[in-house]
């Protein structure tokens, strides 16, 4: 039996090709999320293993609870725990096998300047300066030219930054830090093992790096790590870590809240973290394998069953000369198990095929990546059983047709009539309500203000993505259920059009449709899902551009826009600059206040801004529910976003205590801190001298030279607080999640320190040429690098050009389940073209012309194609609609359902059909008409 | 049927005999002239019956084989044979004596060996696929012995069917007469799956006479069906020849069946054995049971032997 299975196998391969294409895409898909989650977690767990190299971390011990604290300086660490003092580090480095200690500073938002005089740009990579020093090492970094940079005139540069900027040691270039430009000399070179996945890696001074990283920490006296090395050149062992980690727990003192832990642990929770934030990709990649299997099982369920009907004579022989079912059943099975095992293998090496050309592809494109892409051993196994099982489950029930087929096969052209779908549309339209509800539930919660849509206060808490995703959830999964019995009114109504141009062709087509239903929506389905989540987000995409439109086309008064690339501070010199640029009126400039509380809270999804009056009258005419947005400004009340005066039930008039909590130098403590130090320092001197070691004495007065004052200065916590009243509650989209107070009161209760420009606008003088303004202006800023300029089209353009590279790949991710949708239509039609041998026959025999035949399959292509790209148009511009509505206040103001590209996703669904109709068509005529219709 | 007369011009009670007759005799006389100089008497042949127009399909010198070399097997023989117009004939032999692959090639389903086709006067043998197409549509007209409905469409839809693929006009009037005919005035709305085999095959009988084609080719139009619907058939495909002139060509091997014939033919390994006329239903018998005697066509009753034969 399995010889003849083998036999038939080899002689149905030509009919397998396109059941392996679509296992073999499928698997490929599976096979490749794998590989790229893998590549994904080797690259950021390699990377952690050299950029977080260190032995032994020591950290707080609460984790923070205040999330708006800034982690701006801190590492990529998951978890927030509370500051530490730098000062510990002195602590720690006296403790035996420690061989340095530092506090970590690594300041991102720099730019680097290339041999050219451009910045250099990444492909979204952070550009990140690290402290190093020979005393301070960065153990993973190995110097293959010059040394570690000295002072602040110095910077040395990982291999890739080098080389993408063309410099090298003992150039000179600039580097633009937060406060500005300055020019600096490369002092060395250094390699890491793995790449640094496109990151620009600047080596500086750590005295710089802890200059920077002070000006934007909540305290320039703590960090989040003190990273300790035990070994200056090999790491240690977990064991030898863990001993370490140890010996300086025992050493720090009481009260410090500080404790050590193992680099491993640390690493293992940082590359936790991130790969959970990366972990978003697998599932998206997943759910396209998903399609490709479920059309692939479908293709060999009809495959086979175009074979065992073909066989039927065959088995019915093989059963009359004793054959038990179970023979004949594994016949065919044995032929799926083949088909699986190929097409999985073809997929694995398609995925891993895919996987190395995207690698070499970011590699182009500026994003080096030395992670593991290989397939791992349970990947591929896993690609193989999916393969398998969909191969064995697509060839389950025509094998059990083959199995039972009866020894006096009496063969029967008329299919047997398919089981009533009414069952499945009342499932499937229950499901769909309910989906709908749960979106009219969604809709309630978004709109209602103050309480919610329901008595209860556990149901109003719900958070809107839920009901949201469960309702998109039940209405795809409804549909598809559904799909069979939407089949013959969809037929209707989608062969009115084709039946009155084609009064024959058009009908029968039609008519062909409703007789296996079920075949018919599942070949849609594939097409239904990658049509709905396109359309979905097209629909999103659209409305997210075209409210940044509306907002500046509207609204935006101010005729440029200033902002920076460098984490969004807005370097002083940048904004003197502007001011004195000829034919500029005004300029208004927002400030970014931080560790703002509320009534003793901070309100994590506002941001606080300092900002002028004029900035609501010149900038943006702000819309009021209450109250005018510039008088409060000036009469120094608060301005609210509508949302955020919604979350917290505040009403204009309402009297709100705004605190605020800056660090500041503590005078007396650094006073009592150097004078503790001298006094520490000449009572040293004087042992050793007394000692008599006079060479002691001097070594110990020139480290004391050394120290760097900053680790002296003590700082503390100061709160201010003042009761303020809300002066307006604003509607403006643009002015979304956001509380404004005037500059005064942001100065009155913050330190400078802790306000952020974040963006600038300028106002031309009257009948000034903008065109030339906005020259003298990038003029202007041209020595800051990092400050861009914007008239209102480019400003437009910066949220439309992120929304497009989205869009790009979806619409890549779009075509490949066109192309397998092409493979199911193409499929259901040539099994239903099999099935209807005599009847096209008989056609032909009265006189149906080939192309009346080719036109008749067409129509019924085209027709299954834009069923089910219609059915995806509605329900997908439907959840899209949907997220617009649950999220108009977060910059989704406008909805922009985008018409031209729905149109032109059903002009491609004709297409599609009309292609899909053409082999199958051939396959119909090259039948002679009198194979068709003898009946011997 | 005198208020249909008009549509073609044989059609005509009295004509039917007289021309019926005079047909077979010329076809037997011209086969008899064939056999001595087969290639040069096709032309011959062709005028003849153009100018006589009481032949509406002719066979010349037609062979047909299947296979190569060792295993060759020869359906037809050098056959040459006339259908007359407005005549039902019907041609008869045993399993693999060539009786369907003529018919085949006569409808142009199947491409002969050699020799040529013509019907109508129109060289069937050599047509490309679109003018079978537009000869399917003119002048033919199929009744199948099984699956002659299209499944999906309604009774009415599918006598209705030839006229919309080939988009001419419905004459309502004819359609109306053809269904009350064949008596499914009250089943025209129902889908083939709804009707009884006779019911089934009557329909098929509609529509092939729905577009009033020249020669229905009818291929066992009643092997499937028991006695009394074969009855019904082959009444109302005789009623068609005698009230509307239809030509008719049948294949089967039901003596009953062939004795509704005007003309009964009898092919034998690829010839043509016997050529009767008006036979009664106890003479094909007998020629069949003589046959199963010894094998050796008897000689023919009321016809002249064709030349085949003699070969």
């Amino acid at each position: 039996m399995i010889r003849i299975g083998l036999r038939d196998a080899r002689s149905h391969f030509g009919r397998f090709i396109m059941s392996i294409i679509a296992i073999a895409l499928g698997v490929a898909f599976v096979v490749g999320s794998f590989c790229f989650r893998e590549m994904l977690n080797t690259q950021v767990s390699t990377m952690m293993a050299t950029n977080s190299d260190h032995d032994v971390y020591v950290r707080g011990v609460d984790k923070a609870k205040d999330s708006s604290a800034m982690s701006m300086g801190g590492g990529g660490a998951g978890e927030n725990y509370n500051q530490i003092d730098n000062s510990l580090a002195t602590t720690i480095a006296k403790v035996e096998g420690v061989s340095s200690a530092s506090a970590t500073a690594t300041i991102t938002g720099t730019v680097l300047v290339d041999h050219d005089g451009n910045a250099v740009s990444t492909m979204g990579a952070p550009t990140m300066a690290i402290g190093m020093s020979s005393s301070e090492p960065w153990r993973s970094a190995h110097f293959t030219a010059g040394s570690y940079p000295k002072g602040e005139n110095e910077i040395a540069l990982h291999q890739f930054a080098a080389d993408k900027a063309k410099l090298k040691v003992g150039d000179t270039t600039t580097i633009v830090y937060e406060d500005g430009p300055k020019k600096v000399t490369v002092s060395g070179i250094f390699t890491t093992q793995t790449s640094q996945a496109g990151a620009i890696i600047i080596g500086v001074d750590p005295s710089v790096a802890r200059h920077y990283y002070a000006a934007t920490a909540p305290d320039p006296n703590t960090s989040a790590l003190i990273g300790v090395y035990g070994n200056a050149s090999t790491p240690l062992s977990n064991q030898a870590q863990q001993q370490l980690a140890d010996n300086i727990n025992k050493a720090l003192p009481a009260g410090s809240r500080a404790h050590a832990v193992t680099g491993d642990e640390v690493r293992k929770e940082a590359t936790k973290s991130i790969q959970d934030a990366m972990g978003f990709i697998q599932p998206l990649i997943l759910i396209f394998a998903i399609i490709a299997l479920f059309v692939g099982s479908f293709i060999i369920a009809n495959t086979f069953a175009m074979i065992v009907r073909e066989s039927m004579r065959g088995y019915a022989l093989l059963r009359s000369v004793g054959a038990s079912p179970r023979q004949v059943f594994s016949t065919v099975i044995i032929q799926a198990v083949i088909l699986g095992i190929v097409g999985s293998g073809i997929g694995t090496g398609l995925g891993w095929g895919i996987i190395k050309l995207i690698v070499v592809g970011l590699a182009q494109a500026g994003t080096p990546l030395s992670g593991q892409s290989n397939p791992t051993v349970s990947g591929m196994a896993i690609g193989m059983a999916v393969g398998l099982i969909v191969s064995l489950l697509g060839a389950a029930i025509p094998a059990r047709d083959a199995a039972l087929a009866p020894p006096i096969q009496a063969m029967n052209e008329t299919v047997n009539p398919e089981k009533s779908v009414t069952l499945r549309g009342i499932i499937g339209a229950v499901m769909c309500a309910l989906g709908l509800a749960s979106w009219a539930f969604t809709q309630a919660l978004a709109t209602a203000g103050g309480n919610g849509p329901t008595p209860w206060k556990g149901v109003n808490d719900i958070a809107t993505g839920f009901p949201l995703g469960f309702g998109a959830a039940l209405l795809v999964i409804g549909a598809i259920v559904l799909g069979p019995a939407l089949v013959r009114p969809a037929g209707s109504a989608l062969g009115w059009l084709p039946s009155h141009i084609f009064r024959v062709t058009g009908r029968l087509a039609t008519r062909n449709l409703s007789r296996s239903k079920r075949r018919i929506a599942n070949t849609a389905a594939a097409l239904f899902v990658g049509v709905a989540i396109v359309s979905c987000l097209g629909v999103v995409a659209a409305s997210a551009k075209a409210s940044v439109a509306d907002i500046i086309d509207t609204g935006l008064k101010a005729d440029f826009a200033v902002s920076s690339a460098s984490y969004g501070r807005l370097p002083q010199g940048a904004i003197d600059a502007i001011g004195k640029t000829s034919g500029v009126k005004s300029t208004v400039t927002n400030r970014m206040v931080m560790g703002v509380k509320y009534n003793g809270k901070s309100i994590d999804s506002a941001i606080t801004t300092a900002t002028p009056a004029a900035m609501f009258s010149e900038v943006f005419a702000a819309t009021t529910t209450g109250g005018s947005a510039e008088q409060a400004i000036a009469a120094g009340k608060l301005v609210v976003a509508k949302n955020i005066a919604n979350d917290n039930n505040w009403k204009v008039g309402d009297t709100i205590t705004v605190s605020a909590t800056s660090t500041v130098i503590d005078e007396e403590a650094t006073k009592q801190a150097q004078a503790g130090y001298q006094t520490q320092v000449q009572a040293e001197v004087q042992q050793r001298m007394a000692a008599g070691d006079k060479a002691g004495a001097q070594q110990a007065m020139n480290e004391a030279k050394n120290v760097d004052p900053a680790t002296l200065v003590k700082t503390k916590s100061v709160t201010k607080e003042q009761p303020v009243k809300v002066g307006a509650i604003v509607t403006n989209s643009a002015y979304a999640g956001g509380i404004y107070m005037s500059d005064t009161m942001a100065n009155d209760l913050s330190d400078s320190q802790m306000q952020i420009a974040r963006n600038l606008f300028v106002i031309a003088k009257p009948g000034e040429d903008l065109t030339a303004l906005h020259e003298r202006l990038l003029k202007a800023v041209k020595p800051y690098y990092v400050v861009t300029v914007m008239d209102h089209d480019e400003y437009k353009s910066t949220t439309s050009s992120m929304v497009n590279q989205i869009l790009m790949i979806l619409y890549a991710l779009l075509a490949l389940s066109i192309i397998i949708a092409i493979f199911g239509i193409v499929n259901t039609l040539a099994l239903s073209v099999s099935e209807r041998t005599r009847e096209i026959g008989l056609l032909r025999a009265i006189g149906t012309s080939r192309g009346q035949v080719r036109g008749m399959l067409a129509i019924e292509a085209v027709i299954i194609s834009v069923f089910g790209t219609l059915l995806g148009l509605l329900i997908g511009t439907g959840a899209g609609a949907m997220i617009r509505s649950v999220y108009k206040s977060s910059g989704l103001e406008k909805l922009s359902i985008p018409w031209s590209q729905l149109v032109i996703f059903l002009v491609l669904a004709v297409v599609v059909g009309l292609i899909a109709s053409v082999s199958p068509a051939s396959r119909a005529l090259k039948k002679p008409v009198l194979d068709a219709v003898s009946s011997e | 049927m005198a208020r249909h007369s008009a549509h073609t011009p044989t059609s005509t009670d009295t004509s039917l005999t007289a021309s019926s007759a005079s047909t077979a005799r010329e076809a037997g006389g011209a086969a008899i002239s064939d056999s001595t100089k087969r290639i040069n008497a096709t032309g011959t042949h062709n005028s003849v019956s153009h100018n006589d127009d009481g032949v509406v399909a002719y066979a010349a010198n037609l062979s047909k084989t299947y296979g190569t070399k060792d295993a060759v097997v020869t359906a037809l023989d050098h056959v040459n044979v006339e259908f007359g117009r407005g005549q039902m004939t019907a041609i008869m032999g045993p399993s693999g004596s060539g009786k369907s692959t003529l018919m085949h090639c006569m409808a142009g389903l199947d491409t002969p060996t050699s020799g040529q086709v013509f019907v109508e006067g129109l060289e069937v043998s050599a047509m490309n696929q679109r003018q079978l197409t537009d000869l399917r549509r003119k002048e033919i007209g199929f009744i199948f012995q099984s699956f002659n409905l299209v499944p999906t469409l309604t009774a009415e839809e599918n006598i209705l069917l030839p006229l919309q693929i080939s988009r001419k006009p419905i004459d309502r009037a004819w359609f109306d007469q053809i269904v009350r005919v064949v008596g499914l005035k009250q089943r025209l709305g129902h889908r083939p799956s709804q009707l009884s085999g006779g019911q089934q095959q009557r329909v098929a009988c509609a529509r092939a006479m729905m577009a009033r084609p020249s020669v229905i080719f009818a291929d066992e139009p009643t092997g499937n069906l028991d006695s009394r619907s074969s009855r019904e058939v082959l009444s109302f495909l005789q009623d068609s020849v005698r009230e509307y002139g239809q030509s008719i060509v049948m294949v089967t091997h039901d003596p009953r069946a062939a004795s509704y014939a005007n003309r009964v033919l009898v092919l034998a390994d690829g010839q043509i054995t016997q050529d009767m006329h008006e036979p009664s239903y106890e003479q094909i018998l007998q020629v069949f049971a003589s046959e199963g005697d010894d094998e050796q066509p008897t000689q023919p009753t009321t016809s002249t032997n064709p030349s085949e034969a003699s070969l």
